[in-house]
C-alpha cells in the first residue's frame, strides 16, 4: 500500500469482511484460512490501490516516521524505499511479487490467493522482475 | 551476482529491514470496534423486527374494524330501509 496508515484501513475491512462470511457461512472452508485471510487482503489491497489511482491520489508519497524509536523509524524507511521501487510495477504483478519474495509464499499458495492459475502467476512474476531490471538500467 | 540475484537480495533486505513495523497503537481496538459495528442492527433491521412484534396487534385491530365496518353498514341498511318504507307508506 505504500504507507502504513492506508495498509491499516485495508487490514481493518479484511477483518470485518472475514468476520462477516464467518457469521453469514460464506466461508466453504475449501481452502485454508491462512489462504482465504491471504486473499482478502491482497483482495482489498488491489482494490484500494486502484480506486486510489482512479481518483488520482498519491497518498504513497509521504511516510510518516513519527517519534516511535530508531528501529520503527528504520523500518518504515524501508517500506517507504520498497513503495518507490515497486511503484513501477501493475498491482497485479506487485502482489505476485511480495508474497512470494516477502511473505515467503510458492506459486500454488498465491495462485490461489489471487485466484488465477499458477502459469499466470509465473508470468506476473516474470514479468515483475524484467520492469524491475529495466527500471535499474535506466537510471 | 546476477540481475535476479541482485533483485532478490534487495528484496530479501527490504523484507527483513520492514520486520519491525507494527500496527499503530489502537489498532486493536479501532478493529473490534468495527467489528462490532457489523453486529449492531440496521435502521432497516430494527424496524423489521419492531414491525414483527406488532404484526398480531396490527392483525387484531384490522378484523375489529372490519367487523365494525360491517355492523355499520348493516345499520345504515336497516335504516335505510325504514326510511324507504317510510316514504312509501307516505
Amino acid at each position: 500500500m505504500g504507507n502504513q496508515a492506508d495498509a491499516e484501513d485495508v487490514v481493518q475491512e479484511a477483518y470485518v469482511k472475514a468476520y462477516r462470511s464467518l457469521t453469514s457461512g460464506e466461508f466453504d472452508r475449501r481452502s485454508s484460512t491462512n489462504t482465504w485471510l491471504y486473499r482478502i487482503v491482497v483482495n482489498g489491497a488491489i482494490d484500494a490501490k486502484r480506486s486510489r489511482k482512479r481518483r488520482g491520489e498519491a497518498s504513497d508519497e509521504q511516510v510518516d516516521l513519527g517519534w516511535d524509536g530508531a528501529a520503527f523509524a528504520e523500518a518504515r524507511m524501508a517500506l517507504s524505499e520498497l513503495d518507490d521501487w515497486l511503484r513501477a510495477l501493475p498491482t497485479d504483478q506487485r502482489a505476485a511479487l511480495v508474497l512470494q519474495s516477502m511473505e515467503g509464499l510458492n506459486n500454488t499458495e498465491i495462485a490461489k490467493i489471487m485466484g488465477v492459475s499458477e502459469g499466470a502467476v509465473e508470468q506476473r512474476l516474470v514479468r515483475a522482475r524484467a520492469t524491475l531490471r529495466q527500471k535499474r538500467e535506466q537510471s | 551476482m546476477t540481475e535476479r540475484d541482485d533483485i532478490e537480495a534487495r528484496l530479501a533486505r527490504l523484507s527483513g529491514a520492514t520486520d519491525a513495523l507494527r500496527p499503530s497503537a489502537g489498532f486493536s481496538s479501532r478493529v473490534m470496534l468495527a467489528i462490532e459495528r457489523e453486529n449492531a442492527p440496521s435502521f432497516f433491521e430494527t424496524t423489521w423486527f419492531s414491525a414483527r412484534r406488532l404484526l398480531p396487534v396490527a392483525a387484531i385491530a384490522a378484523a375489529m374494524a372490519v367487523v365494525w365496518a360491517v355492523q355499520v353498514d348493516g345499520t345504515v341498511d336497516d335504516e335505510m330501509a325504514t326510511s324507504y318504507a317510510a316514504m312509501e307508506l307516505e
